[in-house]
C-alpha cells in the first residue's frame, strides 16, 4: 500500500510534466491537424476522380503521406525535448524542481501522445473515406499498418531525442534530423544500392524501414523486396540499379525496435553528461 | 544562536584543469542573509548550482538541514529539495503565461493543489504583475521575468531561497521593487543566500557577507566585523552650514589635531591622502578612523563639542557600499597569488627577445 503511494508521488511530477508539455506544443498540434485534414480533403478530392482498384490500393497510396508525416512531426515535437532545456537555459527554472530525467521522459510522453493522436486522426480519416468509396469491412492489414507507423514513430523519435541530447540549438536540431531523415538516408541508399546492388540491404536506414508502414498493406507481400530499374529503359544492355522496396516483416520490426532502445540509450548517456 | 541549515564542508569544483571552487566551507544559519559577493567567475553560480544538484562536486559535500531535522548530504536526499527555492542566472522560460509556467512549477513542488491559485494571485499582486497574469512571458520586460524568476522560487513557500544574480541588468525601479521582496521574506524567516557582485544590494540586505574569489572564499562576517578587520572605516557627516575655501584649511588643521587619537594612522593613499576630507557641495565631512567603534563616538562628541561654533552636524551615516568595496579590494589583493619566478623570467625572457637585446647576448 505505501509502496504504491510512493510510486503515486513518484510518478506525478511526470504526470504534471505531459498535461504541461501538451498545453505548451498544443498550437504545433492543430496546424499540424489542419495539414492532415486539408490532405485528407485533397484525397477525398483526387479518389473522387480517380478511384483506386481496390480499398488496399487506395490506402497504399494515401499512406505515402503518413511517412512524411510522422518524418515531419517527429522532428518539430521531439527536437525540443532535452536541448532547449540548455539551450534556452529553462534547464535553471526546471532541473532544481524536477529530476530531470523525469522532465525529459513527461516531455517525450506529452509529445508522443500529440503525435499518436495526429498519426490516428489520419488513419481513422483514410477509414472512414475507405468506407465511403468502397463499403465492406475495414482490412486488417490497416490495422497493422497503423502498429508499424506507431513503432516507426519510436524509432523516429528516438532518433531525434538523441540528436537533441548534445546539439546545442533546437532549430539545428530540427534541420539536422530533417535532412537526414528526407535527403540523408535516401542518398545514402541510392549510393549503397549503386555498390552493392541486391548483396546488401539498407537495413540501417530509418527511411528503408519506414516504408513497411505502406508494403506491408501489398498483397501478396512483395518478393523478391527490391526492384531493379534500368539506367535506360530503351536499351536493356545500359544496366540497371536496384531499388530496395521494404524490409521482410519480422527483421523490420526488429530493426525498428533495436534502433529505439539504441538511440534512446545513446541519448540517456549523453544527457547524463551534459551539464548546464 | 538558530540552528546550521546548509553547510559547505571543502566542496570543490573543477572543469578539466581549472578550478571553478576549490574547497569551500560555509554555514548558513536559521533566518539568516547570507551574500556572496565575487567578480564575474569568482565561482558563485557554479556554487549555487552545486547546490541546486545541477552541477556535481569533485570532492567536498552540502549538507541540509532536512524535515528530521538531521543535517544531510543533499545528494543523498530525495532528488529535488522542496525546501529550498533557486533563481539561478537570468531566467528563461517556456513561451506560456505566468500563471500557467507559476502553476507548473508550484504543482512540481507538491504545493497544494487547493491553494495555488490563491499563492500565484497574491505573488502576481505583490510584485505589480497581476495584469499580466495571463500574457505570455515572452512579451515580458526582463525585469518582469525576473519578478517571475523570483515568484518561481518562492512559488511553494520554501525554507531556503537561493539566489543569483537577482538584480543584474535591472533598472532602479525593478531593483528596489526585487530588494523590497527579498526584505519581506527576510521578514518572514526566511534563510536567504544571495550571490552577486553588486556591493551595494548586497549590503542593503545581507546579514553576512562571503566574499569569494578564485573559487574560494577570502572572508566570511558582518560587513561591520569585515570593515574592523581592516583597521580601518569611514564616517560622513553631514553639516548645516555650508564652509568657505578660506575657512577650510584651518578648520581641517584643527580638525586633525583634535581628532588625532582615533584617525586612520595607516591610511592607504589610494583611498585618500588625507585623513578628513570636505565635499563642499554634498556639505559632508569624510572622516577616516581606526575602525574602533568607540572612535566613532568619540569624534562624534568632539565635533559636537568643541566645533560647535564652526558648523552644526545634522547627520551622520557610514556608506557599507563604499566599505565593503575597500574590505573586499584588500581581500583580493591579499589573496593574489605570488607571480612565479619562473613565469617571471620567461616572460621576461621573451620581452628581450622581441626588443632584440637577447640576440647580442646570445653571439658572446
Amino acid at each position: 500500500m505505501r509502496i504504491n503511494q510512493e510510486l503515486l508521488i513518484g510518478l506525478k511530477p511526470i504526470y504534471n510534466t505531459i498535461t504541461f508539455e501538451i498545453k505548451k506544443q498544443r498550437k504545433k498540434f492543430f496546424a499540424f491537424l489542419v495539414l492532415i485534414i486539408m490532405v485528407s480533403i485533397a484525397i477525398a478530392v483526387i479518389t473522387g476522380f480517380v478511384l483506386p482498384d481496390t480499398k488496399l490500393d487506395f490506402f497504399f497510396t494515401s499512406l505515402f503521406f503518413i511517412i512524411f508525416l510522422e518524418d515531419f512531426a517527429a522532428c518539430l515535437f521531439f527536437s525540443a525535448i532535452i536541448c532547449s532545456e540548455f539551450d534556452k537555459k529553462t534547464g535553471y527554472i526546471v532541473f532544481p524542481k524536477i529530476n530531470k530525467y523525469k522532465l525529459i521522459l513527461g516531455k517525450y510522453l506529452g509529445n508522443l501522445i500529440l503525435v499518436i493522436t495526429l498519426i490516428t486522426s489520419y488513419y481513422i480519416i483514410l477509414g472512414l473515406l475507405g468506407l465511403f468509396y468502397y463499403g465492406g469491412e475495414t482490412s486488417i492489414r490497416l490495422f497493422y499498418s497503423y502498429l508499424i507507423a506507431l513503432l516507426y514513430l519510436s524509432t523516429l523519435s528516438s532518433f531525434v531525442t538523441f540528436f537533441s541530447s548534445f546539439l546545442k540549438s533546437v532549430n539545428g536540431t530540427i534541420i539536422i534530423t530533417f535532412i537526414l531523415l528526407l535527403l540523408g538516408f535516401l542518398m545514402i541508399d541510392q549510393i549503397i544500392a549503386l555498390i552493392f546492388a541486391e548483396k546488401f540491404e539498407p537495413l540501417y536506414s530509418l527511411a528503408f524501414l519506414g516504408n513497411l508502414i505502406v508494403n506491408i498493406l501489398a498483397d501478396p507481400f512483395p518478393n523478391p523486396r527490391y526492384v531493379k530499374v534500368p539506367f535506360d529503359p530503351m536499351n536493356p544492355d545500359a544496366g540497371s540499379m536496384v531499388q530496395w522496396l521494404t524490409p521482410s516483416i519480422g527483421v523490420g520490426i526488429t530493426m525498428l525496435i533495436l534502433f529505439t532502445v539504441l538511440f534512446f540509450t545513446l541519448a540517456a548517456l549523453l544527457f547524463k553528461r551534459r551539464q548546464l | 544562536m538558530s540552528e546550521t541549515i546548509i553547510k559547505l564542508e571543502n566542496l570543490t569544483k573543477k572543469f578539466g584543469k581549472f578550478t571553478a571552487v576549490n574547497n569551500i566551507n560555509l554555514e548558513v544559519r536559521r533566518g539568516e542573509i547570507i551574500g556572496l559577493v565575487g567578480p564575474n567567475g569568482a565561482g558563485k553560480t557554479t556554487t549555487i548550482k552545486m547546490i541546486a544538484k545541477i552541477l556535481r562536486p569533485n570532492s567536498g559535500r552540502i549538507l541540509i538541514r532536512t524535515n528530521h531535522g538531521d543535517l544531510e548530504d543533499l545528494q543523498k536526499v530525495s532528488a529535488t529539495v522542496t525546501q529550498m527555492g533557486f533563481l539561478i542566472d537570468i531566467p528563461e522560460f517556456y513561451k506560456m503565461t505566468a500563471y500557467q509556467l507559476l502553476k507548473y512549477f508550484a504543482k512540481l513542488q507538491n504545493y497544494p493543489k487547493n491553494k495555488i491559485n490563491e499563492r500565484i494571485d497574491w505573488l502576481l499582486a505583490f510584485f505589480k504583475l497581476t495584469e499580466w497574469k495571463h500574457e505570455n512571458v515572452k512579451k515580458f520586460s526582463k525585469g518582469m521575468k525576473q519578478k517571475v524568476g523570483l515568484i518561481q522560487a518562492i512559488i511553494h513557500d520554501p525554507e531556503i531561497i537561493i539566489l543569483d544574480e537577482p538584480q543584474t541588468g535591472l533598472d532602479p525601479l525593478a531593483r528596489v521593487d526585487i530588494r523590497n521582496g527579498i526584505k519581506a521574506l527576510q521578514s518572514q524567516g526566511k534563510t536567504i543566500f544571495v550571490a552577486s557582485h553588486m556591493l551595494y544590494e548586497i549590503s542593503e540586505i545581507c546579514d553576512k557577507i562571503a566574499m569569494i574569489n578564485r573559487g574560494a572564499i577570502i572572508g566570511f562576517d558582518t560587513v561591520e566585523n569585515l570593515a574592523s578587520a581592516l583597521k580601518t572605516s569611514e564616517v560622513i557627516f553631514e553639516v548645516l552650514e555650508s564652509i568657505t575655501p578660506h575657512e577650510l584649511e584651518p578648520l581641517l588643521s584643527r580638525l586633525t589635531e583634535k581628532l588625532n587619537p582615533y584617525l586612520d594612522k595607516d591610511l592607504d593613499p589610494s583611498v585618500s591622502k588625507i585623513p578628513i576630507e570636505y565635499y563642499p557641495e554634498e556639505k559632508e565631512l569624510k572622516i577616516f578612523y581606526d575602525g574602533n567603534h568607540k572612535s566613532k563616538g568619540e569624534i562624534l562628541k568632539i565635533l559636537i563639542k568643541e566645533f560647535e561654533s564652526d558648523f552644526t552636524v545634522v547627520s551622520y551615516t557610514q556608506e557599507k557600499t563604499s566599505q565593503l568595496e575597500r574590505v573586499y579590494t584588500q581581500m583580493v589583493k591579499d589573496n593574489e597569488p605570488e607571480p612565479n619566478i619562473q613565469d617571471v623570467k620567461i616572460k621576461e625572457k621573451k620581452y628581450r627577445l622581441r626588443k632584440g637585446q637577447l640576440k647580442g647576448e646570445i653571439k658572446k
